[in-house]
């Protein structure tokens, strides 16, 4: 066993445990947090996988931009410190099911296949070919990352305080 | 254990077990940002997919260098992001308007 592999091994190790955390804690607030060892480990699989520049990504962008900006929602969330394990636990159960088959189908199919043309990944550096990429081949769907402008003045707007006519319509619907 | 790290079936059944932890939490949390970090659970093992057959299956989907899984990451990463924007967005406005964020509560256009 290598160092490598005992890297991965704990990065799934550590990435599970997050998940399941993310998934069945009843505090919404340690689910985020437990959010960010899934985040990272994923992020330490890029690196094991030889994928440099998009675990840096994953890292400066999911940890600590979008879970910033999870934890800032969650901190507006009413029941951060209430425990609703009990009246929620029978919540699961359908979705459990569902997230049981899936899980069965797509891992029997998984296992079944022929994977022996494995390929060892290699480690050099590639925010080069992946710019070069950008500008060939993708270049057309890398400018359709226009919107991120467009969702980015959607989420602006959106977010924006009320107007008095808006206010006006919205207290008609609390009704 | 040997060999872990370049065993792709362990890279595709973690991946699947981030999904499916985060179809649990998308269906069955009643806050919106528990949904949120279901769906961005989702995206994470799918994205994973994509760098590990790019990284162990090379030259045998596409014998090029143009790292085409890193790309489709990237992009997954990208949207992640424009929507966390939009989900906090929208989050914020519900919020404002209805003192509360539990998504079996926002259901005035059930028809």
């Amino acid at each position: 066993m290598t160092l490598a592999d005992i890297f991965v091994a704990f990065c799934f190790l550590l990435g599970g445990a997050a998940a399941f955390f993310t998934a069945f804690h009843p505090n919404i607030l340690y689910a985020a947090i437990s959010l960010i060892g899934s985040l990272v480990a994923v992020a330490g699989l890029y690196g094991a996988l030889g994928a440099d520049f998009l675990a840096a990504a994953q890292l400066i962008i999911y940890v600590g931009g979008i879970l910033i900006v999870i934890l800032f929602a969650v901190m507006m969330s009413e029941d951060i410190y209430k425990r609703r394990f009990f009246e929620g636990a029978k919540k699961y159960i359908f979705p459990v099911l569902a997230a049981a088959l899936v899980f069965g189908g797509l891992a029997k199919v998984t296992l079944d296949a022929d994977w022996s043309v494995a390929t060892k990944p290699d480690f050099e550096p590639t925010a080069r070919a992946m710019g070069w990429a950008l500008v060939g081949p993708y270049a057309l769907v890398f400018q359709y990352v226009v919107v991120l402008l467009a969702g980015l003045i959607g989420a602006v707007i959106i977010a924006r305080p009320a107007t008095k006519m808006q206010k006006f319509t919205d207290d008609e619907g609390d009704n | 254990m040997a060999g872990l790290a370049t065993h792709l079936p362990a890279y595709l059944i973690f991946s699947l077990v981030l999904f499916s932890f985060g179809l649990v939490a998308a269906l069955a949390r009643r806050s919106a940002i528990g949904i949120f970090m279901g769906v961005e659970l989702m995206l994470n093992g799918a994205a994973l997919n994509f760098v590990a057959f790019q990284a162990l299956r090379k030259g045998v989907i596409a014998n090029d260098n143009w790292l085409h899984g890193h790309i489709f990451s990237l992009f997954i990463i990208i949207l992640a992001a424009i929507e966390a924007a939009v989900a906090l967005a929208i989050v914020l406005r519900v919020f404002g308007t209805r003192q509360t964020i539990d998504a079996d509560r926002s259901d005035e256009l059930r028809g």
